[in-house]
């Protein structure tokens, strides 16, 4: 039991108050004991279950609940950067599993330390995983093992960051004024050098003396 | 009717040919629409029946920018769609103006991240700019009223027009 994850919740009506250990989720009831005892922790919210692994031990939990009980829907795969939290690892890669017949979801949170740099992919077991996989290792740079096509999904191609880890800066590192500037200068078209930020060529929006206009009368923001 | 009732007599006047074309232009301008947001709603409603732009010569809506001379930007411009905004307005003939439509194409609007381009004046010209989170039809017919004004003051043989 790791202090990072709230305790779990016991289902409303399920427990009666004196038996004090909730009974295993059916999901992880049904589990071969040796995959079974991986699971460091099972965590509920809003009704919906999610189980802590380590990894790689999350592979042959999803080989067995795709499989044997039949979650047929990834939801999705997605990660999570714990940096500056007291946690045992700073990654966890949480995959979201539905089972279609009996509605029922199913969260697999796996720890993944900050050195280890890929997981095993899971695109032989739900072709859903191709785009999953490359979002998340587009924001986090997360190697997904066994992804035949692991290229950026949604930043441009060329970029230089993994904008979603925590240690990257909400406003970027100057990528988006990494452009030239094109304008017109009699008949041809000219494309100059990328201009020092804040820069106008219309009707001074955002000229230097209105950025320092703003940046006096603005005050900084409370914490 | 029109003119020539105005011209009455012999049906002819004497203009400047530049007041002449300066006149045609602003008249009929050809927008391409550039919407990649909900400004583009609001630009579509400005177009439609209600307010209906081509009451003020600026109906014919081409999504080819090589037949159109005024680009109205409406909507969030990120990393990946600034390289494409630029070549279209470079494939735009001369003369040309631009309509930066809403707070997200003028600055940012509330998305200061690192993905989005905080105006994209910064890398295009643009003529006028609309304020308006989105701004109504309203204030983008008077952005073309304002992209008239400054077509009547152009000079033919400044570098605007090609000369």
């Amino acid at each position: 039991m790791s202090d990072d994850t709230p305790p779990p919740e016991t289902p409303p009506g399920d427990a009666s108050p004196s038996n004090q250990q909730p009974a295993p989720h059916p999901v992880r009831a049904a589990l071969p004991p040796l995959i079974e005892s991986r699971i460091l922790d099972e965590v509920t919210h809003g009704g919906q279950t999610g189980f802590i692994v380590r990894t790689p031990d999350q592979r042959a939990i999803l080989e067995h609940l795709r499989f044997e009980q039949n979650f047929e829907f990834l939801k999705d795969i997605t990660a999570i950067d714990f940096l500056g939290r007291d946690t045992i690892e700073r990654f966890q890669v949480v995959y979201v599993l539905y089972r279609i017949p009996d509605k029922l979801n199913i969260r697999l949170h796996a720890w993944l330390p900050e050195e280890v740099e890929s997981v095993p992919s899971v695109v032989d077991l739900w072709d859903s995983a191709r785009w999953s996989e490359r979002e998340t290792h587009d924001m986090f740079g997360i190697v997904f093992d066994g992804n035949p096509d692991l290229r950026r999904l949604l930043m441009p191609e060329d970029f230089p960051a993994f904008p979603l880890l925590k240690d990257y800066p909400l406003k970027g590192r100057g990528e988006r004024r990494q452009f030239p500037l094109v304008r017109p200068r009699g008949n041809e078209m000219v494309e100059d050098a990328p201009l020092p930020y804040p820069v106008s060529i219309g009707r001074g929006m955002h000229t230097p003396e209105y950025v320092e206009e703003v940046q006096r009368e603005s005050k900084p923001r409370k914490k | 009717m029109g003119l020539e009732s105005m011209i009455g007599g012999e049906g002819f006047l004497t203009t400047k040919i530049n007041d002449l074309v300066n006149w045609g232009r602003k008249n009929a301008l050809w927008p391409m629409p550039f919407g990649t947001a909900c400004c583009a709603i609001e630009m579509m409603a400005t177009f439609s029946g209600r307010y209906d732009i081509s009451r003020f010569g600026a109906e014919v809506v081409r999504f080819t920018p090589r037949q159109s001379d005024l680009l109205i930007v409406s909507g969030r411009i990120c990393l990946k769609m600034m390289p494409v905004l630029q070549k279209i307005y470079r494939q735009m003939p001369e003369p040309k103006w631009v309509i930066s439509m809403g707070a997200c194409a003028s600055c940012g609007g509330v998305f200061d991240t690192y993905t989005m381009i905080q105006g994209v004046d910064q890398f295009i010209p643009v003529d006028v700019y609309v304020p308006g989170c989105p701004p109504r039809p309203e204030s983008l017919l008077d952005a073309v009223f304002e992209v008239q004004k400054i077509v009547s003051g152009e000079k033919l043989d400044s570098g605007k027009h090609g000369s």
